[in-house]
């Protein structure tokens, strides 16, 4: 691909922009120019080098005018929940029946500046042009009677496009949220989607946050995802992904104040030449918090699968209990899987281990499934499923869980 | 049922079994025993159908050639191996698992698929016949079992799976009284007309719960005494050497 170049008339084009805003974006775009999109050369992106990707995958690169059609989803029928629906990322509709409106603020996109600068240069590109999303809040002692499930559908006319799209979750003390990012994808050609997501848990909130595809997508994905947590907040994201040529979720969290505690746990079935990326960044700020990573990934065929994981620990977050695992399992040869764990610790009282351990079917454990009756291939399906079955039982409500069971096993046999 | 002939088995060119031959009719339990590395649990494995051996000779099962005949038809045509240490499967509900194979060995054999409830049905039906708690069928598969559960949860299996030969790989071992109780009771139900066994195994002490039809010693890789329950009896006083 030739160079994917963004001109500054871009900005111009935004509507409604205070001069505030204007700068911030000339700025990131400014950053994002002298450093194209990332690559190899990077150590956040050794194991995916996101410009060689691009640049094999695309002819050529086109912004997303502004303009959405009004769609129709099928609503997800197993169990009652309260729904927002993203269009190709825009807000287009959201429905809170069984809440109390009034605790909850909705809107299309969260315009503030107060980011920090980033040498991340997806990230750059974001801040310089995303103009849809969403931005919730919660209001304060509120917590959700059902889940929210935020449909992410992307259309079918998004060929050779990148999307920018900025995200916002708040919750005010003592409030609580579970939602479920269900993407839909009807587009048949290659396109990027690129999220900036901010999560603001404020005292004593807690946030459940579940990724699910219904079907796979020729999409680029890449999300990076901000994290504040503030005293005695609770946050858990369970990530299941299967079918996406190219997912990378970059988290980074900030434990601020004390009692926080922060899950990341995923459960990926990769197969073809599908390559997916879990980068985190933990960061214990404060005494006594708590943080739990798992990351769990099936490889098949061609597949790659990364885990880049940090654990922070700054000199005054004493007590801190941190944890990081990243098991793989490799159905042949050509897949690949690499982990990077990464502790800094400048605490001298905490608790922070990590590990990692990568191998093939164990073939004493198929030959006992084969023995009862059971196909070569239904066995190794069993044993996908029973290697990636602890992740689905974090999710407690039960018409969720069967939910997510079903679909992430179509996943599993339609491979 | 059962007929064995002249059966050479090697791994990585190391010779194991070495011209065995062995016939099983239908109704008879035969009992091997032998010292260690004699070649039992391969004789298991080679009958369950186990790649990484090389085999020559000739295993007929009901008439029929075994010969290329995967592990899962081996099971579906009524082979069933309990292991002498049963794989852990993490994430795998033991449940789940023995409803999936039952229904596989049906379908196989154009019955009737069973549906969860009598599945269960059966389940309880089975661990009540055994005197076992069904509570740890609940669990994952054998992860955290105690050694005596591992067995006896083979000895369900094989109950639900109801199989024509069943092949008991020193599944008496490291097991207390009771739970021995329980295997033999487990096998000694099942014993009729039509249904054989094959139980491997160190001790003596099994085979004063499970009368066995024959006994037969297994060393350097080939049969080379057969007799009845007093073999048993005498091989426990005198040892394997001075059959040598």
């Amino acid at each position: 691909m030739q160079n994917f170049e963004v001109n500054s008339n871009q900005i111009d084009k935004i509507k409604k922009i205070t001069s505030d805003e204007k700068d911030f974006r000339i700025k990131n775009l400014e950053l994002f120019k002298a450093s194209g999109f990332p690559n190899k050369k990077l150590e956040d992106w050794k194991f995916s080098d996101f410009k060689y990707i691009v640049d094999s995958n695309f002819n050529e690169l086109k912004i997303k005018e502004t303009s959405f059609n009004q769609q129709n989803i099928d609503l997800i029928s197993d169990f009652e929940h309260n729904y927002i629906l993203l269009v190709d990322g825009n807000l287009q509709s959201s429905n809170f029946n069984y809440e109390e409106k009034s605790k909850i603020i909705i809107n299309s996109f969260d315009k503030s500046t107060d980011y920090k600068t980033t040498s991340n240069s997806l990230v750059n590109l974001n801040h310089a042009l995303a103009e849809n999303g969403y931005s919730l809040e919660i209001a304060k002692n509120y917590k959700f009677k059902k889940v929210l499930v935020i449909y992410n559908l992307f259309t079918k006319d998004l060929k050779n496009i990148i999307l920018n799209n900025k995200n916002r979750i708040k919750l005010n003390e003592n409030s609580e949220l579970h939602t479920i990012e269900y993407t839909i994808n009807e587009s048949k050609s290659k396109f990027i989607n690129n999220v900036y997501e901010n999560i603001i848990l404020e005292k004593n909130s807690k946030l459940k946050n579940l990724t699910i595809q219904k079907n796979k997508s020729d999409g680029f994905f890449h999300k990076f995802l901000k994290c504040k947590l503030l005293l005695n907040s609770n946050y858990l994201n369970l990530i299941f992904s299967s079918g996406l040529k190219f997912n990378k979720i970059d988290i980074e969290c900030d434990l601020i104040n004390e009692n926080c505690e922060c899950n990341i746990l995923s459960a990926l079935f990769l197969k073809k030449n599908e390559h997916q990326e879990i980068k985190t960044c933990i960061n214990h700020l404060a005494p006594n918090c708590k943080s739990y990573q798992k990351v769990k990934n099936v490889l098949s065929e061609e597949s790659k699968g990364v885990f880049q994981g940090k654990i922070f620990v700054k000199d005054i977050a004493q007590k801190t209990d941190a944890y990081q695992l990243s098991k793989a399992l490799l159905l042949n040869d050509e897949a690949e899987f690499n982990s990077k764990p990464e502790l800094e610790i400048y605490a001298d009282d905490v608790k922070c281990s990590h590990g990692s351990t990568s191998g093939n079917i164990d073939e004493d454990a198929l030959h006992y499934l084969m023995t009862r009756g059971l196909t070569k291939n239904d066995s190794i399906k069993l044993l996908i499923k029973g290697f990636l079955n602890d992740v689905v039982d974090y999710i407690k409500n039960p018409s969720v869980k069967k939910f997510i069971e079903n679909k992430f096993e179509e996943q599993i046999n339609g491979h | 049922m059962l007929e064995i002939k002249n059966l050479q088995v090697s791994i990585n060119s190391k010779q194991i079994l070495n011209g065995l031959n062995l016939s099983i009719k239908p109704g008879e339990l035969h009992a091997i025993m032998g010292p260690n590395g004699s070649g039992k649990s391969t004789l298991a494995n080679v009958l369950s159908g186990k790649s990484g051996y090389e085999v020559s000779g000739q295993i007929n099962f009901e008439g029929k050639n075994l010969k290329g005949v995967p592990v899962e038809e081996r099971a579906q045509k009524g082979i069933f191996l309990a292991f002498q240490y049963p794989l852990e499967i993490p994430g795998v509900n033991t449940n789940n698992f023995l409803k999936t194979s039952l229904n596989s060995v049906l379908k196989a054999n154009g019955k009737k698929e069973v549906d969860t409830l009598s599945f269960l049905k059966l389940v309880k039906e089975k661990s009540l016949e055994l005197g076992i708690d069904e509570k740890f069928l609940s669990r994952q598969l054998n992860v955290g079992f105690s050694g005596g559960e591992k067995k006896k949860n083979e000895i369900l299996q094989m109950k639900i799976l109801d199989p024509i030969l069943s092949i008991l790989d020193e599944t008496d071992s490291g097991l207390d009284i009771d739970a021995l109780k329980i295997i033999a009771k487990g096998v000694n139900l099942s014993r009729d007309k039509k249904k054989s066994f094959l139980v491997i195994t160190h001790y003596q002490r099994l085979l004063d719960y499970i009368k066995p039809d024959f006994v037969h010693v297994l060393s350097g890789g080939r049969i080379i005494k057969t007799g009845h329950g007093e073999l048993a009896e005498e091989l426990e006083k005198t040892g394997y050497t001075k059959l040598n």
